[in-house]
């Protein structure tokens, strides 16, 4: 079949080959040697025994987490938040890419996608500071701001109810640039000529974006999405934990399986405990990925990531 | 085109770093695992193969100290390596975890394997732990009197055998005791003012902190750094351990014991009366303001708050609370401050040796000439004074061989854990306020001993357990006390039952089993 075989090939395509070798290193060295790891959670580790040394134990280290009867809970937290973050975070930023894309104005375009860009750089224990300081009882801005108009304070840090909200729309706040950049790129790709003839045929600005710039995002938003759905599992540990801390008050509408694990297990030092959740969580997440992408193939086989 | 280059250019960086940090990723990790795979079994390590016993070779030592690095650290670390490379020809190179998160960083570095001799370790700072897991090498008395003559003088037998775990020593400890009860730090000047009785019990502490809060604009009348996870915080240590003269065996976890049961009978501290009389006292407080409303996520310093004038009291052990009034005393002299007493009539505890201390790292190839610069930094008077206080003339002024005073450089050099080398050549500060040593004086008075002060629990059997009880502690214990639940009663007994559902009870029978064989033991 194949003349030249397989170090032909390789010649062939050393140049892509190349540019393909930093992306198989980086997750051999930081994806596939740690797997190894795993075996972490069935192990009662010991510093005498390391990694393969130390005792085999079975399923102890999952009793733990299924035990507590917070397993649900956290788990029902993070799949929740995440498929908020994963809906609300992409209708914004393909409005603001589509906006971006529509703007007159360079200047206009420029400043601000650059202010939309800001908080992804700001990181999160800044964050976390900055909602403290807006939202805290005593001297927080928001109350100041209540009560000089007359109205009661609100009690944000003790009230669960408020957080979902809270949290959802300040990773919206913070994803919103870089998510746009991807979005306006797929958009500065698609065939300008399509533009023209809309236009030729008398169609508006609604119409131009609604049947010709939305269907042409289709296969960028199912890559995006079907990439966070892997991770669908993991919760955003900077974010939760430096927005709600140790607040036991909020953890019940709060608390994801990431900073859940953190708070059980960091001052215990369990490693095995802590690797038997983050086994938890890859298993739970590499179901996920299968059936989406196995849904994406049922509606669509081109859009499938494989 | 333009475009298109410029972008070609910005992938091949991308790339490039990637490479990079690949490689750099791949070269540490081979480190890693290397230095955890072969870490020493404790004491087969010993003397024995005295390849670096002597002082032939030079060696750099490297020390992991808990606090924050102080800023005229090189100065002095320069000063004390001229000095120790005199006397055991090594030099000490310190890291520091800053207090911000060092709870989590501790236990990295030593699953991590890193490479560094001695370790600050201490009852509170995962000693137990550390060493139940074999994170420490075990130190032989042969060792101990070989390499460190000085300290295997001056220490007493008894700091020895109570820093032992299951009847093996891997801890150095410190040589001074004190008491390790807690007390309150107010300001007099707001109790003169609104003319209360002086606070020497939690009616009269009560009755203070609602006036302040009541009374002041902008004040928080008590104040406490709850966002960093404590469980067990200062104020339940007074009003109910002091107070009731019980000991919590662990303060990750609610359970303990009278101090004057000999039988040692392990109870669960918030199902007891004294419990619930103690969250209705809080409820008035929290109701009456006297701490903010959002305390539980509180990130700031408690101490710089009240320095500011924005707390007018908080919670700490007795030393602490010293040094803080000295401080306030030479900075701010309009502002008084006074140390008060919750529970000055009970019975008190005595810091057991390991309070503080220095270990050796389990893997350390350095282990001899470790030991021989602990030695030199708790019993050597020139070595200690510059670990201890810094250059003489910059950080202190020495005053005779036993007392020091304050300088402009002080806080330079201060705020870590070098108390592992506590000794009795500590020098006192010569402004140490004389109301701090009579509350010390009076309590030494106090102190009581009991069979079981050196009991450590080992949780291997229940680390499940624990670590659910924790986090229940964390999640309705906590924001109960605070009194941010409106309903005590119906708190009190969802904690309860979520306590249950964690497995407290097999918690208890474990330690409850324990104690008995310990002792059974003696």
């Amino acid at each position: 079949m194949n003349r030249r075989g397989f170090w032909g090939d390789v010649r062939k395509y050393r140049t892509l080959l190349l540019m393909l070798a930093p992306a198989v290193l980086f997750f051999l060295v930081f994806a596939y040697v740690p797997m190894a790891g795993i075996v972490l959670a069935f192990k009662q580790y010991n510093y005498g025994g390391g990694i393969f040394g130390s005792p085999w134990n079975g399923l102890d280290n999952f009793r733990f987490f299924f035990e507590s009867g917070n397993a649900w809970m956290v788990t029902r937290n993070t799949a929740l938040y995440n498929i908020a973050f994963i809906i609300v975070n992409n209708v914004l930023q393909i409005a603001a890419a589509i906006l971006l894309f529509e703007a007159v104005g360079k200047w206009f375009r420029k400043i601000s996608q650059t202010f939309m860009f800001l908080p992804y750089f700001i990181s999160w224990v800044v964050v976390g500071a900055i909602a403290y300081n807006l939202f805290n009882y005593d001297v927080g801005t928001l109350n100041v701001m209540l009560t000089a108009i007359g109205l009661e304070p609100v009690d944000i840090y003790n009230t669960p109810s408020y957080w979902p909200f809270i949290l959802v729309l300040v990773s919206a706040w913070k994803t919103l640039g870089y998510g746009s950049v991807m979005y306006l790129a797929a958009i500065t790709g698609i065939d300008t000529e399509m533009y023209e003839a809309a236009e030729i045929d008398g169609a508006n600005v609604f119409q131009r974006i609604f049947r010709i710039t939305i269907p042409n995002l289709y296969p960028t938003l199912i890559i995006l999405a079907l990439l966070a759905i892997g991770n669908i599992f993991r919760g955003d540990f900077g974010m939760f934990y430096n927005m709600v801390g140790n607040n036991g008050l909020l953890f019940s509408a709060t608390d994801v399986i990431d900073t859940f694990v953190f708070r059980s297990l960091t001052t215990s030092n369990e490693i095995g405990l802590s690797a038997a959740a983050g086994f938890y969580q890859s298993v739970l997440g590499f179901a996920t990925i299968l059936l989406a992408n196995y849904a994406v193939r049922k509606y669509d086989k081109d859009h499938a990531l494989f | 085109m333009r475009n298109k280059k410029s972008f070609m250019l910005l992938f091949a960086l991308v790339l490039v770093l990637a490479t990079v940090l690949g490689a750099c990723g791949s070269s540490s990790n081979g480190g890693n695992t290397e230095a955890s795979d072969s870490p020493s079994n404790g004491a087969a390590e010993t003397p024995a193969d005295g390849g670096n016993a002597g002082t032939a070779e030079e060696l750099v030592i490297k020390m992991l100290l808990v606090g924050g690095k102080p800023i005229d650290y090189d100065a002095v670390f320069a000063e004390l390596n001229k000095t120790l490379k005199e006397k055991v020809n090594a030099t000490v190179e310190a890291e520091f975890l800053d207090w911000a998160d060092w709870t989590q960083k501790y236990p990295l570095k030593f699953a991590a394997g890193e490479d560094f001799d001695i370790a600050y370790t201490a009852n509170w700072a995962f000693y137990n732990d550390q060493a139940l897991k074999g994170g420490f090498l075990e130190l032989t008395d042969d060792m101990l009197s070989e390499y460190m003559p000085l300290t295997w003088k001056a220490m007493p037998k008894v700091a020895w055998e109570q820093s032992k775990v299951n009847g093996k020593q891997y801890m150095v400890p410190n040589n001074n005791p004190e008491v390790t009860d807690k007390a309150v730090l107010i300001r007099d000047d707001l109790r003169k003012k609104y003319n209360l009785d002086p606070v020497i019990s939690p009616e009269t502490f009560a009755n203070y902190a609602k006036t302040v809060a009541a009374n002041e604009k902008g004040i928080n009348a008590y104040n406490a750094k709850a966002a960093d996870g404590w469980k067990w915080h200062e104020l339940d240590q007074i009003l109910l351990e002091q107070q009731n003269e019980w000991n919590l065996v662990d303060y990750s976890m609610p359970l303990a014991y009278k101090l004057d049961d000999a039988a040692g009978k392990v109870f669960n501290v918030y199902d007891t009366p004294e419990f619930k009389q103690l969250l209705a006292y809080y409820k008035d407080l929290a109701d009456n303001n006297a701490w903010s409303k959002n305390v539980v996520s509180n990130k700031n310093d408690v101490w710089q708050d009240m320095k500011a004038g924005k707390t007018a009291s908080y919670a700490h052990n007795l030393g602490t609370l010293a040094m803080n009034l000295a401080e306030l005393r030479r900075e701010q002299p309009e502002v008084e401050l006074a140390i008060a007493d919750l529970t000055p009539d009970k019975k008190k505890i005595a810091a057991i040796s390991t309070q503080n201390g220095f270990a050796i790292h389990a893997p350390s190839k350095k282990a001899e000439r470790s030991l021989m610069v602990i030695d030199l930094l708790q019993n050597d008077k020139e070595i200690h004074d510059l670990f201890m206080y810094g250059v003489a003339g910059t950080h202190y002024e020495p005053v005779g061989d036993d007392k020091f005073n304050a300088t402009a450089g002080t806080p330079n050099y201060t705020g870590f854990s070098n108390w592992g080398a506590n000794s009795p050549l500590n020098r006192k500060d010569a402004s140490y306020p004389a109301e701090a040593d009579a509350i010390a004086a009076a309590w030494e008075e106090k102190v009581y001993h009991f069979d079981l002060e050196t009991f450590v629990f080992n949780d291997a059997n229940v680390k499940n357990e624990v670590a659910n009880v924790g986090n229940v502690m964390l999640r309705y214990a906590i924001p109960l006390e605070y009194g941010l639940i409106p309903d005590i009663e119906k708190g009190h007994a969802d904690l309860i039952k979520q306590l249950q559902a964690a497995g407290i009870d097999k918690l208890q029978q474990e330690l409850q089993k324990q104690i008995d064989e310990f002792l059974g033991g003696k």
